[in-house]
C-alpha cells in the first residue's frame, strides 16, 4: 500500500463518449489490402517487385508486338475455315442454325432452370457493345499510305482500288534520289517487291547503285470504273514525273462509289535508260481482306474491277505493313475488320440468347413450357446431327460428310460427344469396378486400366489403322466417327476412376440408413451413392473434360482438320501465311483459353450450387 | 404392456450365434419381445448389444439359430429381408441422415421409391412426423444446418414415415452434446407411451429406468440378466450386473 495517490491517478470520462472516428487509411481499402498482402514483409515486398518487373516485362513485350508488328489478318482472312474447317461452303448456314438453336435453348433452360447472374449479363451487354462499337472507331482512322515501287527492270503495275462517295485520296509520285530515301516508307508496302527492293535498298545504302543518276519519265492518271479518266477541279486527275521536274501529288474527292484505277504509265521512249527508282504513294485508299468470301462479296456488290491482266487489287495479301503501327492504327487495321466480321452475328446470338431466356424466366412455372424445353433438349442431338451431316439424296440438306467437317466445329463436337457419352459409361465402369460380381468387376478393372495404360495417341491410331484390320466392316465408319468412339473411351476409363474416388468417400453409414428404410441397391445406388459421390468429384470430372477438351486436338496427328489441323493446314499450305504462324496460333490458343476457363467456372458454380453449400460429411 | 401374454411375441430370437472371423461376438442369444414392449439394452463396450439389434432387421447376417420377426423368418430370401426391414424403423448414433436431401427429402424419400406412396401423401405425413418430433420449421434445411439433436430428431422421423412396427435404436443419444441428450430422449419417451414396440441400446439409465418395460444385460456375447428395471437396479442377481452398476451408478 503506497498510501498516497495525486490527482493524477484518478480519472472520469466525460458524460459524452468521443465520435468513432474512421480506421487510418493505410489499413482499410485497396492501400490496407495491398499493405497487408503484398508488402507485408520485406521478403514478401521483394517477391511482389520481382513478379511485377518479370510479368511485366512479359507482356510488355507480347503486347507490343500484338499491337505494333504482328499480322492478325491471317485469322480473319481465315475465319470461316478455322471454324468450319472444310465444311461446304453453301451449306454454312447450317451451321449457323444449328449455334442458333443451341442459344436458343440454352437461353431458355436458363431462364427455366437457372439464374443470370448481374455480372455475367453486364459481361455479355459489355462484350456486344465493344464488338458493334470498334468497327465505328476503327472507320474514323484513316488509313496509312500505301506504297508501290516503280523499279527500272519492271514495267509498272496499275492499282485498282474501290471508292467511297466523297472519300478524298491522295496519289503522288516520290522520287529516290539520294542515299537516304533508301529507307522503307512508314505503311503497306507492296508486297511483291519487297524482297527486290531491300536488295535495291542495300545496294544504294552500300555505295553500289547510286540514286542520283535519276532519269525516270512517269504519269500517272486516275480513272474510273469506266476507264474514263476523273477530273478534279475541271483538269483530269494526273501527276506526271520528269527528270527536270521529279515528283508530285494530286489530291481527290471522289463523287461516285465504285471501282477506280490509278493508270501508271512509264515513258520508255522519252528516253533510252529510264533509270531510277520511285515511290507510287496512295493516301485515303482502304485495303481489302483478301479472303475469297469478301473478294466475292465486292464483286457481288460493285461488279467486276475495271482493267486488264495486271491489275493490282487494293488487297491485304498483295501489301504488307512496314514500320511501327500505332494503337488507333492496331484498332483500325487489325481489330475492326474481326470485329466487322463479328458485329452482326454477335448481335443476332445474344438477341436468339435473350429471347429465349425471357420465355423461359416468363414460363417458369408453366408445366408445357418446361416439358417442351426438355423435349427439344432430348431431340436436339438427333436433329443437330441431322443438320450438320444431311441426308443423303435430299435436294434441301445434301449430306456433307463428316469428313469436310473441320476447325472449331470439330473440336466442339469432340468434344461435347466425348463428353456426354463418356459420363454415363464411366459412372457405369465405376459401379461395375466396385460389384460383386467377379465377371463384370474384372471386365471393367481389365478396361481401365488397359485404356488408362496407354497414350490417348494410341488409342486414335488404333481406331484409325488396326480396328478396320481385325474387322473390314469397321473401315466403312467415318473417320470423324471413329475419332468420337476412340475419345470417348479413352475419357470413359478417367471418368470412371474419378468416379470410383467419390463412391469411396460415402461413408458406410448411410448405406445401412438406406437399407434399414429398406432401399434396394439400385435405388441407393440413384438415390443416396451417385448424388454424393458425383457431386464430390465435379472438380475432378470437368478437369478431366477440360483435358479431353484440349486432348481433341490429337486427332490433327491422324489427319482430320480440327482446330489445330487447320491452323496447320492454313499456314503451311497458303505461301502468304507462312510467316504468320504465331498470330494464327496464338487466336487459336485464345479459343482454348476461353472454353476450358468456362467449363471450369462452371464447375465452380455447380459445387457451390444446392447442398453442396452447407453440406457436412458425417 | 409385457403383462398381455395373450399376444402373439413380434421378435423372438432362439439361440442366435455370430462370429466376426473367429471372434464369437454372439453366444446363444435368446430374446423374446412382445408387442408394445420396450426393451432396453444395456452393457459393456464391445459386448454385442449393437452387433445382436443389427441382426434383428439383418443389418448383419447371424451364422446360427433363428429370428423370427412379426412372424417372418430371417433368411437369405430377399423378399423376407425386405418384408422385414419395411416392418422395422432402426436410428442410428451417428444419425446417418443423407446431407445432400433436405430434411424433408430426407423423411419422404423412402416413403415415395419403396413404398411409391404419392407425394402428396408423403409431404403430409411427414410434415406430421416433423411436428411430432419437434421440428416442423427445419423441414426445408439441409442436415448439415442443424444441431446434432436436431438431426437425431429428423433420423427418427425418417424412420417413423415407413409405419414401422418397430423400433430400434443403436445408442441415439451417444455422439450428443450433453445438452441435447433430453431432447432426444423426450421423443423416444413420447413414442414409447405411444404404445411402439421398441428396443434400445443405451447408457442412459435414467432412460432405462423410466422407461423401459423390460432391460437385458449383455456381457461377452451372452445375455447375462435380463429383469424388469426395478429387479434390474435395485436387486441385481448376477455378479458381473453387480460390479458394472457399481462402476456407473
Amino acid at each position: 500500500m503506497r498510501g498516497s495517490y495525486s490527482d493524477s491517478d484518478f480519472y472520469v470520462a466525460p458524460s459524452t463518449p468521443p465520435p468513432s472516428r474512421r480506421p487510418p487509411i493505410t489499413t482499410v481499402g485497396p492501400l490496407g489490402w495491398a499493405k497487408q498482402n503484398l508488402f507485408s514483409s520485406v521478403t514478401n515486398t521483394l517477391a511482389t517487385l520481382l513478379t511485377a518487373v518479370v510479368v511485366g516485362a512479359l507482356l510488355w513485350a507480347f503486347f507490343s508486338w500484338a499491337i505494333r508488328s504482328a499480322q492478325w489478318s491471317v485469322v480473319f482472312n481465315n475465319l470461316r475455315v478455322i471454324m468450319a474447317g472444310f465444311y461446304n461452303r453453301d451449306e454454312i448456314w447450317r451451321i449457323q442454325i444449328t449455334a442458333a438453336i443451341l442459344l436458343f435453348l440454352s437461353g431458355l433452360s436458363i431462364g427455366i432452370w437457372g439464374a443470370i447472374t448481374r455480372g455475367a449479363f453486364l459481361g455479355v451487354v459489355v462484350t456486344v457493345a465493344v464488338i458493334l462499337l470498334v468497327p465505328l472507331i476503327g472507320a474514323t482512322i484513316p488509313e496509312p499510305s500505301a506504297y508501290v515501287l516503280i523499279e527500272p527492270e519492271r514495267t509498272p503495275s496499275n492499282v485498282t482500288f474501290l471508292g467511297q462517295e466523297g472519300d478524298e485520296i491522295t496519289f503522288g509520285v516520290e522520287p529516290l534520289t539520294s542515299p537516304s530515301d533508301a529507307g522503307i516508307p512508314l505503311g503497306f508496302i507492296e508486297q511483291k517487291s519487297r524482297t527486290e527492293w531491300s536488295t535495291q535498298s542495300r545496294a544504294i545504302t552500300s555505295g553500289e547503285l547510286d540514286p542520283s543518276n535519276y532519269n525516270l519519265v512517269l504519269s500517272v492518271r486516275l480513272l474510273d470504273a469506266a476507264e474514263a479518266p476523273v477530273s478534279a477541279d475541271g483538269e483530269p486527275a494526273q501527276v506526271s514525273s520528269t527528270p527536270d521536274n521529279p515528283g508530285g501529288s494530286q489530291t481527290v474527292t471522289l463523287a461516285k462509289t465504285g471501282w477506280y484505277e490509278l493508270e501508271v504509265t512509264r515513258d520508255d521512249e522519252a528516253n533510252d535508260t529510264n533509270a531510277g527508282y520511285a515511290w507510287l504513294r496512295i493516301k485515303g485508299v482502304e485495303l481489302f481482306s483478301s479472303a475469297q468470301d469478301d473478294q466475292t462479296a465486292r464483286i457481288d456488290e460493285y461488279g467486276p474491277p475495271p482493267g486488264g491482266d495486271r491489275v493490282l487489287f487494293a488487297e491485304e495479301d498483295a501489301f504488307r505493313f512496314e514500320g511501327t503501327r500505332t494503337f488507333a492504327e492496331f484498332i483500325s487495321l487489325q481489330v475492326a475488320p474481326f470485329f466487322n466480321k463479328l458485329a452482326l452475328p454477335a448481335v443476332i446470338a445474344a438477341l436468339l440468347f435473350f429471347n429465349g431466356w425471357t420465355i423461359g424466366h416468363l414460363g417458369k412455372r408453366e408445366q408445357p413450357v418446361r416439358r417442351l424445353a426438355l423435349i427439344a433438349w432430348a431431340i436436339s442431338p438427333v436433329a443437330i446431327y441431322l443438320v450438320l451431316a444431311g441426308i443423303p439424296g435430299s435436294h434441301f440438306l445434301p449430306s456433307v460428310p463428316p469428313a469436310n467437317w473441320g476447325g472449331l466445329l470439330l473440336t466442339l463436337l469432340l468434344t461435347i460427344v466425348g463428353i456426354v457419352a463418356s459420363f454415363p459409361l464411366g459412372v457405369a465402369l465405376a459401379l461395375g469396378r466396385r460389384s460383386d460380381l467377379p465377371a463384370i468387376k474384372w471386365t471393367c478393372t481389365l478396361f481401365i486400366e488397359m485404356v488408362r495404360g496407354v497414350p490417348l495417341i494410341t488409342i486414335l491410331f488404333m481406331a484409325k489403322l488396326i480396328v478396320p484390320f481385325f474387322w473390314s466392316g469397321l473401315a466403312n465408319i467415318d473417320l470423324t466417327v471413329r475419332m468420337m468412339i476412340g475419345v470417348t473411351l479413352f475419357s470413359a476409363a478417367y471418368v470412371a476412376e474419378n468416379v470410383r474416388g467419390g463412391l469411396q468417400i460415402i461413408p458406410k453409414g448411410q448405406l445401412e440408413a438406406a437399407r434399414a428404410l429398406g432401399m434396394n441397391p439400385m435405388l441407393t445406388t440413384t438415390l443416396i451413392v451417385l448424388p454424393q459421390a458425383l457431386r464430390a468429384v465435379i472438380p475432378a470430372l470437368v478437369g478431366q473434360f477440360i483435358s479431353l477438351f484440349k486432348d481433341t486436338s490429337l486427332v490433327a496427328v491422324v489427319g482430320l482438320f480440327e482446330l489445330v489441323g487447320i491452323v496447320d493446314t492454313i499456314v503451311s499450305g497458303q505461301p502468304i501465311y507462312r510467316p504468320y504462324q504465331r498470330e494464327a496460333y496464338i487466336f487459336i490458343a485464345i479459343i482454348y483459353f476461353v472454353i476450358s476457363y468456362a467449363m471450369s467456372g462452371v464447375s465452380y458454380r455447380l459445387e457451390a450450387s444446392g447442398a453442396g453449400s452447407v453440406r457436412k460429411m458425417r | 404392456m409385457a403383462e398381455t401374454p395373450s399376444s402373439e411375441p413380434i421378435i423372438v430370437c432362439r439361440s442366435v450365434n455370430k462370429w466376426f472371423g473367429n471372434f464369437h461376438v454372439l453366444k446363444d442369444v435368446e430374446l423374446t419381445v412382445q408387442p408394445q414392449e420396450v426393451v432396453v439394452i444395456i452393457g459393456p463396450s464391445g459386448s454385442g448389444k449393437s452387433t445382436f439389434i443389427r441382426c434383428i432387421n439383418r443389418l448383419e447376417e447371424h451364422q446360427e439359430g433363428t429370428i423370427i420377426v412379426d412372424g417372418i423368418e430371417l433368411s437369405h430370401d430377399v423378399r423376407n429381408i425386405a418384408a422385414i426391414r419395411s416392418e422395422i424403423g432402426m436410428v442410428f448414433q451417428q444419425f446417418n441422415l443423407f446431407p445432400h436431401l433436405t430434411v424433408m427429402q430426407n423423411v419422404t424419400l423412402a416413403p415415395r421409391y419403396v413404398r411409391r406412396q404419392p407425394r402428396r401423401v408423403t409431404d403430409q405425413v411427414a410434415l406430421q412426423l416433423l411436428d411430432r418430433v419437434g421440428i416442423p420449421e427445419q423441414a426445408r434445411k439441409y442436415p448439415g444446418q442443424l444441431s446434432g439433436g436436431q438431426q437425431q430428431r429428423v433420423a427418427i422421423a425418417r424412420a417413423l414415415a415407413m409405419q414401422p412396427k418397430i423400433m430400434l435404436f443403436d445408442e441415439p443419444t451417444s455422439a450428443l452434446d450433453p445438452e441435447m441428450i433430453k431432447e432426444v430422449l423426450d421423443v423416444m419417451k413420447e413414442l414409447a407411451q405411444s404404445g411402439m414396440t421398441m428396443l434400445v441400446v443405451t447408457h442412459e439409465m435414467s432412460f432405462a429406468r423410466e422407461v423401459a418395460d423390460r432391460i437385458v444385460f449383455f456381457d461377452e456375447g451372452r445375455i447375462v440378466e435380463i429383469g424388469t428395471p426395478e429387479h434390474f437396479f435395485t436387486n441385481p442377481q448376477h455378479e458381473r450386473t453387480k460390479l458394472f452398476l457399481s462402476q456407473i451408478l
